[in-house]
C-alpha cells in the first residue's frame, strides 16, 4: 500500500505515550490510521476515549490475508465528534490469540465483537456474552475466513436441522 | 386425592416465581422482519430482553470476495431493501475513493437528488409501520400513496423500483430521462402539504402522545456510548449529520437544516424524522434548480483494479451512519468489503431502551429505532 | 328520556348519518383499483423485466455477434452463449444462447454491457413458469418473448 507517514500532533502524542508498542502511524487516502501490537490496542482506545476525545467507536472488523503467518488484521475504527476526525487503529493477531475485549472502554463492541467472533473465529478474552450472533449457535466453522469456501455449508447443521440431504 | 388427570400437572412450585420468558418470535408483525427478542418478564414490566438475529444472513460480505467491483453493485442494494439508493451510493463512493476518482458534477447533483427522494420514501415506510404499530391504521395508506409517487420516478429513471441499481462507479448509467425535472418539481410541490396532512392526524393526538413521550429515552451520552447515529442521536440533542460534518457528492452546496429535539424519546424522534422529510425536499428543489450540463461518469477504465490499499467511506444513510470499509489487492476482485450497519449498531440499544417498560412500549421502541433486518443481518 | 330520543335510538338515526358521511366520501372517478387481467399496468419505458434478443428488422438476422460480454458481466453466470466460427464469412455465429431467468435478479448489467444493442431487457414482467427447468430459456424463447395466456373473463 502506498501510504505516506502521518505527521499530525495526535501521532506524535500516540508516539509519546505508547513508544514501541505502535508500529507504523500512516496516512492513505487522507484517512490516518495506526499499526499496534495486540496488547496495546486496549490501552490506546482507553487513551484516544478519555485524553483525545474519540468517543465514538464506529466499527470492529477482521481481515483474513491467509499466507501470512499473523493471519488476521484486526480494525477499529473511531471517531471524535469534537474534533470531526476518524482514526483507524490495526493490529496483526495470528490464528488462535485472544485479544482483549473492548467492552470495558467502549459498550458498542459487544455485538461488534460478537460478529468478529461469529465471521473469523477470534475470540475476546473477558467478553460478557462470547457467541454467535449470526450464524446459528451450533455451527461450525468460521465463514468469513478465506479457507472457507463460498459453497462450503456446515453438512451436520443442514441435515439435523433442516431435514434434508443437502443446502445446495 | 389426585385425580389422573392431575398426574401430568407440573409441580405448583414453579408457580410461585414472578418472572415470564416470552418469545417475540421471528414471525411476529411488529417486528419490521424476523427478528426474535426474548423478553423477561414481570407481569407486564420488562426485566430484560435478549435479541436473537441472523434470520436473514445471506452472507454478503462473503459474496463481495467472489464477485468483481462492478458485479457487487447490484447485491449491495439488497441489505437495506427499504431504501437501496443509499446503499449503492455509499458503495459507489468507497471504491471511488480507492480509485481516487470523483463523479462529475452533474452526477453528484442527480445523485442527490436520487439520494433525498430515497430518503423521503424510507422515512414514508417508516411512518407507516410505526404509526401501524402503535394503532393507527389510516397514515399507513396515505404513506404508501406518495411513496408511489417517488418510486414512479425511480422506475422512470433506472427501471427498478425497489432494488434500484441507480448508481455505477464512477457516476451513472443512464441520463436522465426527459421529464425528470418536471417529475420531480411535481413531487416537491405536492408533498409538504402531505406531510401537514400527517402531522395533522399524528402530532396532537392525545392517544399518540400519550404512547410515545418517555418511551424508550436514550440521552446524548447513552447514545455515543452505544455507537447510535441517525435520527436517535439528533433527537438526543447531539447536532450531528454526516451530510454537514463530513460532506460528500456536493451536499457542502446546499443550504438545510439538522432538526434536533432535547429529550430524546420515541416522539421526539418522530418530529425528528418528519422535520428531515421537510428539509430533504428543500435540498432536491435547491439541486433540481442547479443541475449543470456535462458527462455524467468520470473516466474510469473498463476493468476496475483499485491499486492496493483500504479506505473506509461513510454516509448518512435514512436509517444512521453507514460504512462501507473496502480493502483492495489489486485484483479484479475486491479482498474485503465490511459493511458497518446502521441498524445493527442502533438494535444493540434495544435493552437499554425498554428496562423498566411496558411490552407495549417494546413495539413502539422498534419501531422508533427504524430497523431493516436486510441490513442488520446482511 | 324524550320520544325524539327515544325514536332516534330505534330506528338507529346516528348510524345512518355516520354512514351517509362515509358513503359521501365515495367518488367513483376516484377509484385507482387496476382490473388486472383486463387492463394491464403501464411501465416505464427502462423498465428492467424480461430479456429479449433482438433481431435486425430488415433480413430477420439476429444482432448478437458472440461476443461474450454479457455472460461476463452477469454477476450471477447465468449466460452461456454458444457460438461457431463461420468459415466463409470469418465471423463467430450465434448458434445457441442459454439465459437462466430463475436466478437472475435483473440487475440489468447484461445490457448495459451488449456493444450492438442485441440483449435487451423489456417491459414484459409476467414471466411465471409452472417448472424450474421452464424458467432456463433457450434462443428461440428470448427472441420471441413469453406469451401469457390471455384471461378470458
Amino acid at each position: 500500500m502506498a501510504a505516506t507517514p502521518w505527521e499530525g500532533d495526535l501521532a506524535r502524542e500516540l508516539k509519546e505515550r505508547f513508544g514501541d508498542q505502535i508500529g507504523e502511524t500512516s496516512t492513505y487516502l487522507g484517512q490516518n490510521f495506526i499499526v499496534a501490537n495486540p496488547e496495546a490496542v486496549v490501552p490506546i482506545l482507553e487513551y484516544l476515549k478519555l485524553e483525545a476525545d474519540f468517543d465514538y467507536l464506529v466499527d470492529i472488523t477482521a481481515v483474513d490475508w491467509l499466507k501470512r503467518p499473523e493471519r488476521f488484521d484486526l480494525v477499529y475504527i473511531v471517531y471524535s465528534f469534537h474534533r470531526n476526525e476518524r482514526v483507524r487503529v490495526k493490529t496483526h493477531i495470528s490464528d488462535g490469540y485472544k485479544p482483549e475485549t473492548a467492552v470495558g472502554v467502549h459498550l458498542t463492541a459487544n455485538w461488534l465483537e460478537r460478529e468478529v467472533f461469529d465471521m473469523f473465529g477470534i475470540e475476546f478474552a473477558g467478553h460478557p456474552d462470547m457467541r454467535r450472533i449470526l450464524m446459528p449457535e451450533e455451527w461450525q466453522g468460521h465463514p468469513l475466513r478465506k479457507d472457507y469456501s463460498i459453497i462450503q455449508q456446515d453438512q451436520c447443521w443442514v441435515q439435523e436441522n433442516l431435514g434434508i440431504e443437502s443446502g445446495q | 386425592m389426585k385425580a389422573a388427570s392431575d398426574a401430568n400437572m407440573p409441580d405448583a412450585t414453579f408457580l410461585d416465581s414472578t418472572e415470564l420468558v416470552l418469545n417475540m418470535g421471528p414471525q411476529h408483525p411488529s417486528t419490521h422482519g424476523v427478528l426474535r427478542v426474548i423478553l423477561k418478564l414481570d407481569g407486564e414490566k420488562i426485566l430484560g430482553t435478549d435479541c436473537v438475529i441472523g434470520y436473514l444472513h445471506r452472507g454478503v460480505e462473503k459474496i463481495a470476495e467472489n464477485r468483481t467491483w462492478a458485479q457487487f453493485n447490484p447485491y449491495v442494494d439488497r441489505m437495506d431493501y427499504v431504501a437501496s439508493v443509499s446503499n449503492g451510493l455509499g458503495y459507489c463512493l468507497a471504491v471511488e475513493k480507492l480509485l481516487n476518482v470523483e463523479a462529475p458534477p452533474r452526477a453528484q447533483v442527480v445523485r442527490v437528488i436520487l439520494t433525498e427522494l430515497n430518503r423521503i420514501a424510507s422515512h414514508l415506510v417508516w411512518l407507516g409501520t410505526h404509526a401501524l404499530d402503535i394503532g393507527a391504521i389510516t397514515p399507513v395508506f396515505y404513506c404508501f400513496r406518495e411513496r408511489e409517487e417517488a418510486l414512479n420516478i425511480f422506475e422512470k429513471y433506472c427501471g427498478a423500483r425497489l432494488t434500484t441499481h441507480a448508481f455505477r462507479i464512477g457516476g451513472l448509467q443512464y441520463e436522465t430521462y426527459d421529464t425528470f425535472e418536471q417529475d420531480v418539481k411535481a413531487f416537491c410541490d405536492m408533498f409538504p402539504p402531505k406531510v401537514d396532512e400527517y402531522e395533522e392526524l399524528l402530532t396532537g393526538n392525545r392517544i399518540w402522545k400519550g404512547r410515545l413521550t418517555n418511551v424508550g429515552v436514550l440521552t446524548a451520552d447513552e447514545c455515543k456510548e452505544y455507537g447510535v447515529t441517525g435520527p436517535l442521536l439528533r433527537a438526543a440533542g447531539v447536532k450531528w449529520d454526516l451530510r454537514k460534518a463530513q460532506p460528500y457528492s456536493g451536499y457542502e452546496k446546499y443550504d438545510f437544516e439538522i432538526p434536533i429535539r432535547q429529550n430524546g424519546d420515541t416522539f421526539d424522534r418522530y418530529i425528528v424524522r418528519m422535520q428531515e422529510m421537510r428539509q430533504a425536499v428543500r435540498i432536491i428543489r435547491q439541486a433540481v434548480e442547479s443541475i449543470p450540463e456535462g458527462p455524467i461518469m468520470a473516466k474510469v477504465p473498463k476493468v476496475i483494479k483499485p491499486p492496493v490499499g483500504e479506505a473506509y467511506v461513510s454516509i448518512e444513510a435514512p436509517k444512521g451512519e453507514l460504512g462501507y470499509y473496502v480493502v483492495s489487492d489489486g485484483g479484479v476482485q475486491p479482498y474485503r468489503v465490511r459493511v458497518r450497519p446502521p441498524s445493527f449498531v442502533n438494535l444493540q440499544a434495544l435493552d437499554r431502551m425498554v428496562r423498566g417498560g411496558l411490552v407495549a412500549d417494546i413495539v413502539a421502541v422498534i419501531g422508533t429505532l427504524d430497523i431493516v433486518l436486510g441490513e442488520v443481518d446482511r | 328520556m324524550s320520544a325524539a330520543k327515544l325514536l332516534r335510538k330505534i330506528f338507529l338515526v346516528d348510524l345512518f348519518q355516520g354512514l351517509a358521511v362515509t358513503f359521501g366520501y365515495q367518488k367513483p372517478k376516484y377509484i385507482v383499483t387496476e382490473q388486472y387481467p383486463a387492463e394491464r399496468p403501464k411501465v416505464a419505458e427502462r423498465y428492467r423485466g424480461a430479456p429479449r434478443l433482438n433481431n435486425n428488422p430488415e433480413n430477420g438476422e439476429t444482432l448478437c455477434i458472440a461476443c461474450n460480454l454479457c455472460a461476463l458481466a452477469c454477476p450471477e453466470n447465468l449466460i452461456v452463449v454458444g457460438a461457431e466460427r463461420n468459415e466463409q464469412t470469418r465471423r463467430k455465429e450465434l448458434t445457441t444462447f442459454t439465459y437462466d431467468l430463475s436466478r437472475c435478479m435483473f440487475c440489468g448489467l447484461c445490457e448495459d454491457a451488449c456493444p450492438v444493442d442485441a440483449l435487451e431487457l423489456t417491459q414484459d414482467f409476467e414471466l411465471a413458469s409452472y417448472s424450474r427447468p421452464g424458467m432456463i430459456w433457450d434462443r428461440q424463447m428470448l427472441e420471441e418473448g413469453p406469451r401469457p395466456k390471455p384471461y378470458k373473463c
